[in-house]
């Protein structure tokens, strides 16, 4: 079974996540800082993309999840404000995507020895 | 309640840690914290997470992933940040529900696993755990970041 999730990506978005975050990097702030390093725009919190992939391990596993989920994500290309990100989980496999291709990819599943 | 701004030293504020300085093996200073409902709820409109998710026989529980936005103030605690870190992986493992109706006295620990080069890049692999300060494993996570060593290397 395949589930899918659509977020509009905003720098509100990002800045409400990098409050709770707690941290100042500016790569997630300064548009023209962004830019001069070579990326699109400013680029959103890594773990904030987690957050979203992380719903679908409780979507797939109920309860199971808070008691032995196990969620492996690596970050490929970055998101950024005015992105659609897409996130897509079918069975273990777990993508996040953007229009310019992968953002991330990972799995989901139950730890063997839960 | 412990926000992590309240723990996690900010870009900058120091010189920073160069990729070399990082101490395979050596334990990071223990992090209690508190973590409250509010954080929790906060956290959860940051990702807009579906509360009825986290629901365990009628009691609601928090996204676990909550602690993602602990981890970092654990590494970071022993080896400040630099600006331009980048995350390249974390593997996390949830072990018990964190209750989103009371706060948890909670206690991150970790310590730095490897350190590496790759096409001239330095990079550092780490776990952090997170403990209920009854002693309750709730998750652990093992993360890999990019360090940035070009502005040591100019001094």
């Amino acid at each position: 079974m395949t589930l899918k999730r659509e977020i509009d990506m905003t720098q509100p978005m990002i800045d409400r996540y990098g409050r709770i975050n707690g941290d100042n990097d500016i790569i997630h702030y300064d548009h023209d800082y962004a830019v001069a390093r070579g990326f699109r725009g400013t680029l959103n919190h890594g773990m904030m993309t987690l957050g979203y992939m992380a719903d679908m391990g409780a979507r797939t596993f109920g309860a199971d999840w808070l008691y032995g989920g196990e969620l492996t994500v690596k970050w490929i290309d970055p998101v950024c404000p005015g992105d659609r990100l897409t996130i897509e989980a079918d069975d273990d496999a777990i993508t996040a995507t953007v229009q310019t291709g992968l953002a991330a990819t990972g799995r989901i599943g139950l730890a063997k020895d839960k | 309640m412990t926000r992590p701004s309240d723990l996690k030293p900010r870009e900058d504020e120091s010189p920073g840690t160069p990729p070399d300085a990082y101490a395979v093996g050596a334990p990071l200073p223990d992090m209690p914290f508190s973590l409250t409902p509010e954080i929790v709820e906060e956290y959860m409109t940051a990702v807009d997470a579906d509360p009825a998710l986290y629901v365990v026989d009628g009691r609601q529980a928090a996204p676990p992933n909550v602690l993602a936005v602990y981890l970092l103030a654990i590494l970071y605690r022993g080896y400040p940040p630099t600006q331009g870190i980048i995350l390249t992986d974390v593997s996390w493992r949830f072990r018990h529900p964190i209750w989103a109706d009371e706060t948890t006295e909670v206690v991150g620990s970790g310590r730095v696993t490897e350190r590496f080069e790759r096409r001239g890049k330095h990079f550092i692999r780490w776990r952090g755990d997170f403990t209920r300060d009854d002693g309750v494993a709730l998750a652990s996570a093992v993360n890999t970041m990019y360090v940035p060593a070009e502005r040591f290397e100019k001094r």
